[in-house]
């Protein structure tokens, strides 16, 4: 639980799971193993380089609604944890 | 000529294909709407236009966009009409440029212009059109601009000829060439990016020399393929956005605002409760139930009315009653409820279209995940109050086979509108005082069956793995009142239909069998008739949940099966028919239904509402699971519960009422 308290700043390299609400990042890797899962990722514009920022959470904490090249998309947090990326703000 | 419309989901591909061929398909406000591809004819020409499914990819992840992939690669088409949201340039053109790859000739319809335009998004039409090479025409399906000028260009066919251009870095497209030499297709480079892709839909056009060529790239590359494809054409595409697209980024939509209440940490689920309160008390609730009533009243009028007008013309007694016992009785049963189905429809509608309903499956996916299903699933589960057929078919967008297997499975426990009247009905006379509460029980009965059975699923049935769910969250949008007005019209013409034709027919064969014996006699006591004969055999079956042997009972609730009004429309004819004075509808006042006790109204209820479904959605079971045995599976398990828990109800409910 204190992990989670732990607020990822400007440079850091983490999980795109671990943001708050707000925040933005920058995709280093994909994680996933998972084939058709990384291709939807992909399709959906999750590249490497992409920025993303975090929109919205769902009440209950997850799924979580980002912004990426410009529109929004839902994610559930487990998903989400197979993005590595750089923490921009 | 064909014309192919192809886009993102929820890029507005049906608005336009209605605007284009003057016809009236369902639109909806969240990614999916359009599962199966229609086909109509563009106005003034004499032009096939397709309206496949929406996509992202050309690379399919769920079922609905497998066909409009195989459509696409197969099938011959001439033009092909790329719908792009303006509102998310990138995301489309990912599309764009993956269908220009087909090497089919295409034209742009750049839509939601003027919502772009609001956003302060700005678009360089001339150096997106060099830039792809493809005639670019930008227009708002919402507002009909520029759809008549899109008729135009396709009826001069004058557009630019997309030529190729080279969207991948030098080592790749190098390849590309060497792949296209040693394949045979129409759509080479489509085909060769495939092959380099790795694409398992394409492993058959694989040949020696392909799998060498891809081989040898992949061991310079020391990346997976698909990801390198997919970053070169997302990188194009940021090139072609800085050039041709200017945005004011990181401005606050009034979708934002809404989002900030509507999907807030505290309030977004009390919310919903009231949304759905609301919904349940206009149409079901005392709002529906009211209008049944007055209509019901007219009903008797004219049901009377017609008795006196045939006996007054010296008609037969036989007659007289099949017009009346039967008929009237039969399709007046379901007519009743028309308003308060109209009201539910009208309701359903609206959700689809504001975007809340996404939202919806955004929220409370953390709640269904827990029993195995998906956010998604709501989806179906919301449609399913209106007609189960539609709700079964639009789970095909759950990409989770055990997802969408569970979804079909469960759609069916919620009580569909032909099953609104069974509750109205019941709660009404049983439960006078509180039947606002006892119907409002049933939803809650139904949702607690489809957690539960969902739970009993997970546990012993589909072993639990990690599913994703990925769902585009679409921007609000105030519904377009003639669009909803259509539906609904629709729905109630299809009601009205199935009670002109099938419930009529159904109501017609109840009426022989009750009014004749094995002997072909007419007017026997209907507890001789062919009718108490046959429901003699199955009342074993309804006595642990209602207390006594009814062949009234059993034979109307089998004629769920036909549809599950029938059921109401079949008791209204025995009662009717049975009843010594005769009195018009009042089924419960007669002596063969006079045994129903509050406890096994409510049983009985149960029972109808959650057994197999109508034949109609049994068939479109059928269809989305893809086999006859996994549909039976899912009519008996339906089937198992509605039965266990009918009994488990009434027999408690029996205890309670001795003990009172």
């Amino acid at each position: 639980m204190k992990l989670r308290a732990l607020k990822y700043r400007k440079g850091d390299q983490t999980k795109l799971s671990n943001l708050k609400k707000g925040q933005k990042a920058k995709v280093v890797f994909l994680d996933a193993q998972d084939k058709a899962l990384r291709r939807r990722l992909l399709d959906m514009g999750i590249t490497e380089g992409v920025q993303i920022k975090i929109k919205k959470i769902a009440p209950l904490g997850d799924p979580i609604d980002i912004e990426v090249r410009g529109y929004e998309l839902c994610l559930r947090k487990y998903d989400m944890s197979l993005i590595d990326v750089e923490v921009i703000s | 000529m064909r014309v192919a419309l192809i886009g993102n989901q929820n890029s507005g591909k049906t608005t336009l294909f209605n605007l284009l061929t003057g016809t009236n398909q369902k639109v909806g406000n969240w990614p999916g709407v359009t599962i199966e591809k229609k086909i109509g004819v563009i106005r003034g020409t004499d032009y096939e236009i397709v309206d496949l499914p929406g996509v992202y990819s050309l690379s399919p992840y769920s079922l609905e966009e497998e066909i409009s992939r195989k459509f696409l690669f197969e099938e011959q088409i001439d033009l092909i009409l790329n719908i792009v949201d303006s509102t998310s340039m990138e995301r489309s053109l990912y599309l764009t440029t993956q269908l220009l790859e087909l090497g089919i000739p295409m034209i742009i319809a750049l839509n939601m212009s003027d919502i772009a335009d609001k956003r302060g998004i700005h678009i360089d039409l001339k150096t997106l059109e060099e830039r792809l090479d493809t005639t670019i025409l930008s227009i708002s399906a919402l507002k009909k601009t520029n759809v008549f000028n899109l008729i135009q260009y396709i009826k001069m066919g004058d557009y630019r000829k997309n030529l190729y251009q080279h969207i991948y870095d030098h080592e790749l497209e190098e390849a590309i060439e060497s792949i296209k030499k040693v394949t045979k297709s129409k759509h080479p480079q489509f085909l060769a990016v495939k092959l380099i892709e790795d694409d398992q839909t394409f492993v058959q056009y694989h040949n020696d020399a392909t799998k060498q060529i891809v081989d040898d790239l992949s061991k310079r590359y020391l990346r997976d393929m698909e990801q390198v494809v997919a970053d070169e054409r997302y990188r194009y595409i940021e090139n072609i956005r800085d050039e041709a697209v200017t945005a004011n980024r990181d401005q606050m939509t009034w979708t934002d605002r809404l989002d900030n209440i509507l999907l807030h940490r505290v309030f977004a689920i009390p919310i919903f409760m009231v949304i759905m309160f609301g919904i349940y008390y206009l149409a079901a609730g005392p709002i529906g139930s009211f209008t049944a009533q007055m209509v019901g009243n007219y009903m008797s009028i004219f049901s009377d009315w017609t008795r006196s007008l045939l006996i007054g013309y010296g008609a037969s007694s036989w007659s007289v009653s099949l017009v009346v016992d039967g008929m009237i009785a039969g399709v007046g049963a379901i007519l009743n409820f028309l308003p308060q189905l109209a009201i539910l429809f009208l309701l359903i509608s609206l959700l689809e279209t504001t975007g809340y309903m996404a939202r919806i499956a955004f929220f409370l996916d953390r709640v269904f995940q827990k029993v195995g299903l998906s956010g998604k699933s709501l989806i179906p589960f919301i449609i399913g109050s209106g007609c189960s057929i539609p709700a079964i078919m639009s789970a095909r967008t759950i990409n989770d086979e055990t997802e969408k297997r569970m979804t079909i499975m469960l759609t069916p426990f919620i009580p569909c509108s032909a099953k609104l009247p069974i509750i109205t009905l019941f709660a009404g006379y049983f439960f006078k005082g509180n039947s606002g509460l006892v119907s409002a029980s049933l939803y809650f009965f139904a949702i607690g069956v489809i957690f539960l059975s969902a739970f009993i699923m997970k546990k012993f049935w589909f072993k639990g793995k990690h599913s994703s769910f990925i769902l585009e969250l679409p921007d609000y949008k105030i519904p377009n009142f003639k669009f909803i007005l259509f539906d609904v019209y629709e729905k109630v013409k299809a009601v009205i239909a199935q009670a002109g034709s099938i419930i009529l027919l159904a109501s017609i064969i109840v009426w022989f069998l009750i009014s004749f014996s094995w002997t072909l006699r007419y007017g026997v006591d209907p507890n001789l008739s062919i009718l108490a004969s046959i429901g003699k055999i199955l009342g074993w079956i309804f006595y642990p949940m209602l207390g006594t042997y009814s062949w009234g009972a059993a034979v109307s609730a089998i004629q769920g099966l036909v549809a599950k009004e029938q059921i109401i429309a079949s008791m209204a004819i025995i009662a009717g028919y049975s009843d010594t004075t005769s009195e018009g509808v009042l089924i419960f006042g007669s002596s063969v239904f006079s045994f129903f006790t509050p406890a096994s109204a409510y049983a009985f209820m149960v029972f109808n509402l959650f057994s197999a479904p109508c034949f109609g959605s049994i068939g479109a079971m059928n269809k989305e699971l893809g086999s006859t045995k996994k549909m039976w599976q899912a009519v008996l398990f339906q089937t198992g519960i509605a039965w266990v828990l009918a009994v488990l109800v009434y027999q408690i409910g029996h205890l309670i009422e001795v003990m009172i």
